[in-house]
């Protein structure tokens, strides 16, 4: 009988796979914090602007998850942009019309807006 | 070239004495001598927990790290990674393990970099509702070890060896009370003589403004879930209860998927893995009582009965949950279990003081910049995590105390800053670890206001079974009122001292033994505001209303602003003249303060 160690390393190999097939290799991922604190400050509504432009807005080669709480609650919401072979661009205090500038900006074109970046 | 890289430098303890800070100096006349001082920052990090390949040099982007750095190999580095672009295969190590996760998104944050995060090492990169995140980065692999090559004997011994101990405040050795645990019930047991046990999640997360628990829940319920498998696999239980707050839907909702999802790819339920060990978890919800956060009073609730505690021994170890011997850790502890069983106790044990290992979550709030969550390893100084983390006090305003431990815990002054976070350390300086909470407080604020705060807090939640709790907390209040309006007498600084220290010594359980810290730790530390209540009748910080005075001065134009603001009509004057306020009428509700456009008005 399978061992529980291999059973795990084949469902982690699932997991991945699943993951991957959902998009995760596409260039480039964003996270939306979507933890209580996170969804007080608005982060439902930045999220419905990320979704939108992927489902509708013709946004491509763009995975989107949701996240729980990195921890910088006076900044939140935050969004991650995670870029292979980039380091990773982390954006606070972001609402819907800031969420669509880094569709327009960011994801589309490339360009950081370097003002909403935490450091 | 045109990326730009972030070198990090570890400014861990273990790697300052491996000389970093000369790696740094040649790293930055390498970078000047390429000019590249614009296009590669260097960003100094706390521990990364890899002491013995330090000193530690971590390139972003790509994540790539070396080891055993010597100033000697910096001039390679800068040129195959940097200029070139390639990472050097003949210093860079691969890691793999579960802590830290969050470095390669969030590390060259200044914020994030001081930090170091076991506990809470997916909360903010993952999502916690999809259960192949969690898989993804080693999920249930620390649960797979156990059962395929662990006795729960060596389980145990591999949580006593990582010296974790317990993360919601008291501090008691884990490893101890999971030995306990699991030989209660055994044939030599006087007490218990059924074979059944039980395994505790405490979510029941009550100190005004902190959110450890929470967010560990929203942001990674597997770690939990992981963490009691385990606990139940040591101790021999089959089924384990998460008591929760019903004022948390999120995390409850989080963690009822997160259950459902483990049941489904076979990791919680019949034969575990294909092993013939079978766990359980249900969740409890609890309606909001603090006094349920007590192990006693939590497991009285889950029974059905009122929530109280009862006095201990016999320990829930022995006799618990419907009298069977019960494990219950804390969020925080259970979150830290998959990390000690893949990383190593002996790697755990590595990290912190001496006597208190790994790291702790904080909830930063108050007067701070930064408010947030963190996790530091312990041994951090309170200076550390409220200026380099923090941020220091916003509008350069001055620190005044540090108040840790939430309405169990003290408030520390300035010259405890360098206090190093450790549960020995904390009570030695008049405060505790507590669960986490941590709120900064300024000039702005009472210290006689903050204790009468918490004390109001803690005095609404004593659930009244004994005596020195229910009363004693009650006259200890009617005192600090007194004094707060200003009809205080000197003896009554000393009646508070002589009935907290009677509360603490006499009371059933932590929330009465515990809840005169705040106003004791403000005696202690503050007392002369104490004295100024008393005998000058005044409020420094300007907070005790009944206390203060407004006054309108010369610079008073007589624009009527403030007449018209008042509403109980205690200012009089003509308009272009200068204005008075009847004390006897004034209510101090500041008011006219707010209103008053020429700085006319002064609080006394």
């Amino acid at each position: 009988m399978a061992k529980p160690t291999d059973i795990i390393k084949k469902k982690r190999a699932e997991a991945v796979s699943r993951i991957i097939g959902k998009g995760y290799l596409s260039s480039k991922r964003v996270y939306v914090g979507m933890a209580t604190c996170e969804i007080a400050a608005g982060s439902k509504e930045v999220m419905e602007v990320f979704k939108n432009a992927v489902t509708k807005g013709g946004l491509t080669d763009v995975y989107l998850s949701q996240k729980g709480c990195a921890g910088r609650c006076n900044l939140e919401p935050t969004v991650e942009v995670i870029e292979v072979g980039k380091n990773p661009v982390r954006y606070g205090r972001i609402n819907p019309e800031k969420a669509q500038q880094i569709i327009d900006k960011h994801l589309k074109k490339g360009e950081v807006i370097k003002e909403w970046v935490i450091d | 070239m045109s990326k730009e890289y972030i070198i990090t430098i570890c400014d861990g303890t273990g790697c300052i004495q491996k000389s970093n800070a000369a790696i740094r100096k040649a790293l930055e006349q390498q970078l000047k001598d390429h000019n590249l001082t614009n296009d590669v920052r260097v960003n100094l990090s706390g521990c990364l927990g890899m002491c013995d390949k330090g000193p530690i040099v971590v390139i972003n982007p790509g994540y790539t790290i070396y080891g055993n750095v010597t100033t000697n190999d910096i001039p390679e580095i800068v040129e195959e990674h940097i200029v070139k672009g390639k990472p050097l295969a003949r210093l860079a190590i691969q890691e793999d393990h579960l802590y830290n996760r969050f470095f390669r998104i969030f590390g060259d944050a200044k914020f994030f970099g001081k930090q170091m995060r076991i506990a809470l090492r997916n909360c903010g990169i993952i999502d916690p509702e999809n259960i192949d995140d969690y898989l993804s980065l080693r999920g249930y692999e620390a649960l797979a070890k156990v059962l395929t090559d662990m006795t729960p004997k060596q389980v145990i011994e591999e949580v006593k060896l990582s010296g974790l101990r317990g993360r919601g405040g008291a501090g008691f050795p884990t490893g101890v009370k999971w030995q306990v645990t699991a030989r209660a019930g055994s044939p030599n047991s006087p007490r218990s003589t059924s074979d059944e046990k039980y395994v505790i999640c405490n979510a029941d997360e009550g100190d005004p403004g902190a959110f450890m628990d929470r967010s560990a829940i929203e942001g990674d319920p597997h770690t939990v879930l992981e963490g009691m498998i385990i606990g139940g696999y040591a101790i021999g239980a089959k089924q384990g209860i998460v008591y929760i707050r019903a004022e948390y839907p999120l995390a409850v909702r989080r963690l009822e998927k997160a259950i459902s999802d483990a049941r489904e790819h076979g990791l919680l339920g019949k034969n575990i893995l294909g092993s013939d060990f079978s766990f359980d978890i249900d969740i409890r919800l609890g309606a909001g009582a603090f006094v349920c956060g007590e192990e006693t009073a939590l497991i009285r609730s889950i029974e059905g009965g009122r929530g109280m505690p009862r006095p201990r021994p016999p320990y829930p170890s022995v006799e618990g949950l419907f009298g069977k011997p019960t494990l219950i850790n804390n969020v925080e502890t259970w979150a830290n279990i998959p990390v000690i069983i893949l990383d190593s106790g002996k790697w755990f044990s590595t990290i912190g003081t001496e006597r208190s290992k790994g790291t702790k979550v904080f909830a930063l709030a108050g007067k701070v910049v930064n408010t947030g969550l963190i996790e530091v390893p312990m041994g951090t100084t309170l200076r550390e995590i409220i200026y380099d983390i923090g941020g220091g006090i916003p509008d350069n305003k001055e620190f005044k105390a540090v108040q840790t431990g939430g309405p169990s815990g003290g408030c520390l002054p300035a010259k405890y800053l360098d206090t190093p976070v450790d549960y020995e350390s904390l009570a030695k300086a008049g405060s505790i670890m507590g669960s986490g909470g941590m709120i900064v407080i300024d000039q702005d604020s009472c210290m006689v206001d903050i204790a009468r705060y918490f004390l109001e807090f803690t005095q609404n939640e004593s659930c009244g079974k004994c005596t020195p709790c229910r009363e004693g907390t009650k006259r200890m209040l009617d005192i600090l009122i007194k004094i707060a309006e200003g009809k205080g007498e000197m003896y009554d600084i000393e009646n508070l001292e002589r009935l907290g220290n009677m509360i603490k010594k006499a009371s059933l359980c932590g929330l009465g033994q515990s809840a005169p810290n705040p106003v004791l730790s403000t005696i202690l530390n503050f007392r002369e505001e104490y004295e100024e209540h008393v005998k000058d009748k005044k409020c420094r910080a300007g907070v005790c209303k009944k206390l203060l005075t407004y006054e309108i001065t010369d610079k008073c134009v007589g624009c009527d602003a403030c007449k018209k603001a008042c509403p109980v009509v205690a200012i009089t004057g003509t308009t272009k003249a200068k204005h008075v306020i009847d004390q006897n009428k004034c209510i101090k509700c500041g008011a006219c303060f707010s209103k008053c456009k020429f700085n006319a008005i002064i609080k006394k």
